[in-house]
């Protein structure tokens, strides 16, 4: 008996080819590849589709090059220098803020100072301290009208009056 | 089988990068037949390829506006379907099913059949259907990456060439690999004359 040499077995391989899926099985398979492209799409959560829109975008934009690790380098560090100086802008506004009220709040019935126009264009800043130190003294003494600038020190480390 | 052409696949993949996803219908009507023939002859199990086909062309549908058209479609669509085939074939181990009961009638007719089974030598002495089995056994006992060259050499019809570009290997090793995966064969065929019954 012969043995089976290289071109029976690449003659009987060849048979193979002729294996063939159930009747109508090529025709159906592309409704079937539409019907489950569709529920993956419905399976699929909304930040995810999002995502895939976003780098298809990216990608007919044809950005990749810019995607580039110094390009991306030099993103973050623009971010970072944005974010930073904005936190640090924070604090120096209100500081300024701040030293400003006491020329806001100063009184309504000081006299001669306001006019009837408007209290922007004409009112006169004077800089001398609105009130003494006496007068703000007896303002706690006496029944004052509320007050809104709180003093550097507190009332009650104020040393009490003996008579 | 012939290799398809190139510049209509290319057209066809242009237009389903702008969006057109008819373009992309075009694509898979025109290689399912061919993916199914290669996918069924490395699982041997006809839901697994439709399943795998499916997961196959929807990968290539999702990756294709990433094809740079540094290969062909064709490469690049075998290089899909026989990578994530290894992967599915890793997963699932060594169970498989005998594919030669799916044998299409229409093979009965085919001159190639036909001149195969009026054939002298092995053939002849041994019926044509044991030895069919007895192949298609032979077939799923070579390792996946043998199986793969023998699928797309012997009964895809592939040149060295274009194997060693789908797999990411040397035309040497495609080479290597049929000449082990032939001996391999021939053993158990051989195995098979002397002893017909075991």
């Amino acid at each position: 008996m012969d043995d089976f040499n290289d071109n029976e077995i690449a003659r009987l391989l060849r048979l193979k080819r002729y294996e063939q899926p159930p009747p109508g099985y090529f025709e159906n398979f592309l409704h079937e590849f539409h019907r489950r492209q569709r529920d993956e799409l419905l399976r699929q959560p909304l930040w995810r589709i999002c995502l895939e829109r976003a780098h298809d975008f990216m990608l007919r934009l044809d950005v990749r090059s810019l995607a580039s690790y110094p390009a991306a380098i030099a993103a973050v560090l623009v971010c970072a220098a944005v974010i930073s100086l904005k936190i640090y802008q924070q604090p120096e506004t209100v500081q300024v803020a701040v030293q400003n009220s006491p020329v806001l709040s100063a009184p309504a019935n000081a006299e001669g100072e306001l006019t009837l126009a408007s209290p922007v264009t004409t009112r006169i800043f004077r800089t001398q301290p609105l009130r003494s130190f006496d007068e703000s003294a007896q303002t706690h003494r006496a029944a004052a009208p509320p007050r809104y600038v709180l003093d550097s020190v507190p009332v009650s480390y104020e040393p009490t009056f003996r008579f | 089988m012939d290799k398809p052409r190139t510049d209509e696949d290319q057209e066809l993949v242009s237009r389903t990068q702008s969006g057109d996803a008819s373009a992309f219908d075009h694509l898979v009507i025109k290689y399912t037949p061919r993916l199914y023939g290669l996918v069924y002859n490395m699982t041997s199990n006809h839901e697994d390829t439709n399943d795998l086909l499916q997961d196959i062309f929807s990968k290539a549908y999702k990756a294709i506006r990433g094809f740079r058209g540094k290969s062909s479609f064709y490469t690049w669509i075998h290089s899909i379907a026989v990578n994530m085939t290894l992967n599915f074939l890793k997963k699932r181990g060594r169970r498989f099913q005998l594919s030669l009961d799916d044998v299409d009638a229409s093979i009965q007719n085919d001159k190639e059949f036909m001149e195969a089974t009026a054939t002298s030598s092995p053939v002849r002495e041994a019926d044509l259907s044991e030895l069919q089995r007895r192949l298609n056994e032979a077939v799923m006992k070579l390792s996946d990456e043998h199986r793969a060259v023998v699928t797309m050499f012997h009964i895809q019809g592939m040149p060295h060439a274009e194997i060693s570009k789908i797999l990411r290997v040397s035309e040497g090793t495609v080479r290597s690999r049929l000449f082990y995966a032939n001996r391999q064969l021939q053993n158990y065929l051989d195995e098979f004359r002397k002893n017909p019954v075991s």
